[in-house]
């Protein structure tokens, strides 16, 4: 896939019809590209823009000098947001961290050693691929209670540092280094273990900031395994507590739009800056996977 | 090097999914869950005769009926749209992909706003015939709007996956159809659409499996009352199974569905394998 991605077929160039119609042909398509763009933007602008409204002008326009920031003062004085955001970062920070170091670490091994039971492991991982969580949220959450980390950060951070979809992806990433790389490493006496870490890991960059990306995303937005492990609103993460303001029905709308902007900003930040290799990593795992 | 990932992997993975399946065999203390009496295939006996989850069954296959052929269309068609611009090309995928990158909570807020009874949105489509209410409280309108939410999520995701399956079709195959005269329409429908045939397929299933585990929304919508509101229309299968497990603390009962669910997330995914085209 990302030997294709490089140059794309341009069908409405190719020779033939008149250039007037193909500027028309072009014009639509931009226009309704242009259009589709609007409407997948319109409801995190209306958000923003809500979210900057005094209650008074909800729903209505009014020019920029009539925006203020009151909304988020709002929210920062009378949820504990802050301790939100610590929680999320904390969370997130600590899951990407044992991510990157376990799941590249068993990537390797997948891809690069012969051991008995090499191919049983490799076939549960991409069984355990096709689980999803909601089916065993259950006992999950029953083991939690057992260890007592309810409510502690643990319950949301260990379970979810180990990652088949992200075992997989590492291993693919190994696959394609050159196995001579290796032997040469070996010839010149370097250990496994150096091996992997001097010359696996620096030429797999891609695939490891890819990993952490995605279990960054993943970890910064999920809302099911937060809500139900932690009950204490100082232990909550930024979605579970926006949730909590949001099921409220006295916050008014324009502070509960404050709390989406504070939600969504660092992961759409985030993406945007990194997209170039985001968006071709994930559609081609969603096609392995 | 591999043992973390093991361990993890056994402890947090392998142990809960098979307990899932033992728990549903079981009869489980509603107050103190290390109470458990083995009661055979009754969970599943009582399962199949409950309105409610029937109910959701029936809640879970339209939500997927409306969501898979709507996504999978629509992304088909933008893809398409996409193929052959150059310039701000990053630009429009980034933009199409924004929104599957955003909490779930986030966009389930923003829409509940927008779909208010008086809201920019339902005020408008109002005007076009749709009934003036609140569209996640009206048990007539709730699924729909949940399959919005959802569609609006998932879209850009599958429109970069199609874009990724055009680039790989053959730009010659595109200037031989042209030579035999064919236009826009005949290229899509002969050359376009053969070509990303593996993808459709693993967009489809892929969408399938996805729409069947829909939670997040639903949990959202019920705005921390009863879940599945209003009045059991969004009652989606893992809503379902939330409510046994975490409200009415029937964790043998809802352990029953949870396998109900894995058994046909299992089964799509089989189903896949033998329908899919060696190249997906």
């Amino acid at each position: 896939m990302a030997a294709t991605a490089t140059r794309v077929p341009p069908p409405s160039v190719v020779r033939g019809g008149r250039s007037s119609a193909r500027r028309v042909a072009r014009m639509a398509q931009l226009l309704v590209l242009s259009v589709f763009g609007l409407v997948m933007v319109a409801p995190l602008a209306f958000a923003l823009y809500v979210s900057m409204l005094d209650r008074a002008d909800y729903l209505s326009l009014v020019p920029p000098s009539r925006l203020t920031l009151d909304n988020y003062r709002f929210v920062w004085e009378n949820a504990p947001v802050g301790r939100w955001y610590l929680n999320t970062i904390l969370v997130t920070a600590l899951v990407v961290g044992g991510a990157v170091v376990v799941n590249t670490l068993a990537g390797y091994a997948l891809a690069r050693f012969r051991f008995r039971g090499r191919q049983l492991v490799f076939l549960a991982v991409v069984a355990i691929l096709m689980v999803p969580l909601q089916a065993y949220l259950i006992p999950l959450y029953l083991q939690v209670v057992d260890l007592g980390w309810l409510n502690t950060i643990l319950a949301l951070t260990v379970p979810f540092i180990v990652n088949p979809l992200l075992i997989f992806l590492m291993r693919q990433s190994f696959s394609t280094l050159p196995k001579e790389l290796d032997e040469a490493a070996a010839v010149d006496g370097a250990g496994r273990f150096y091996t992997f870490l001097r010359i696996g890991v620096p030429l797999t960059l891609t695939g490891v900031a890819t990993q952490a990306i995605l279990a960054g995303t993943w970890t910064w937005n999920s809302f099911m395994i937060p809500v139900t492990m932690t009950t204490e609103p100082e232990k909550f993460v930024l979605t579970v507590g926006l949730n909590s303001l949001q099921a409220q029905n006295y916050v008014l709308p324009t502070v509960q739009m404050a709390g989406v902007v504070l939600l969504t900003i660092p992961v759409v930040l985030m993406f945007v800056v990194f997209q170039r290799f985001i968006v071709p990593s994930l559609a081609s795992t969603g096609i392995k996977g | 090097m591999l043992t973390p990932a093991i361990v993890l992997l056994a402890w947090w993975f392998v142990t809960p999914i098979v307990q899932s399946v033992v728990l549903s065999f079981q009869q489980v203390s509603k107050f103190r869950f290390d109470e458990r009496t083995f009661v055979g295939l009754q969970n599943y006996s009582e399962l199949f005769a409950d309105d409610a989850f029937r109910r959701s069954l029936g809640i879970t296959a339209t939500f997927v009926l409306f969501v898979v052929p709507a996504q999978t269309v629509l992304a088909i068609l933008v893809a398409a749209t996409l193929q052959g611009v150059a310039r701000g090309r990053t630009l429009f995928r980034t933009v199409f992909f924004v929104p599957y990158m955003t909490s779930t909570v986030a966009i389930t807020t923003i829409f509940m706003q927008l779909f208010v009874k008086g809201g920019p949105v339902s005020s408008t489509l109002a005007r076009f015939g749709t009934p003036d209410v609140t569209w996640y409280a009206d048990t007539g309108m709730a699924l729909i709007f949940l399959v919005i939410v959802y569609v609006y999520m998932f879209v850009g995701l599958y429109i970069v996956i199609f874009v990724g399956g055009m680039e790989s079709i053959p730009a010659s195959l595109y200037e031989a159809a042209t030579m035999d005269g064919a236009g826009v329409v005949r290229r899509f429908w002969h050359v376009t659409l053969p070509g990303l045939r593996p993808y459709a397929v693993f967009v489809v299933v892929a969408g399938v499996i996805q729409a069947i585990q829909v939670f997040d929304q639903a949990y959202v919508i019920s705005g921390g009352t009863v879940l599945g509101s209003p009045a059991g229309a969004t009652s989606t299968i893992v809503v379902f199974i939330y409510q046994q497990a975490f409200r009415l603390n029937a964790i043998g009962y809802g352990s029953a569905a949870t396998v109900v669910l894995l058994a046909t997330v299992i089964i799509a995914g089989v189903i896949s394998r033998r329908i899919a085209p060696k190249e997906a």
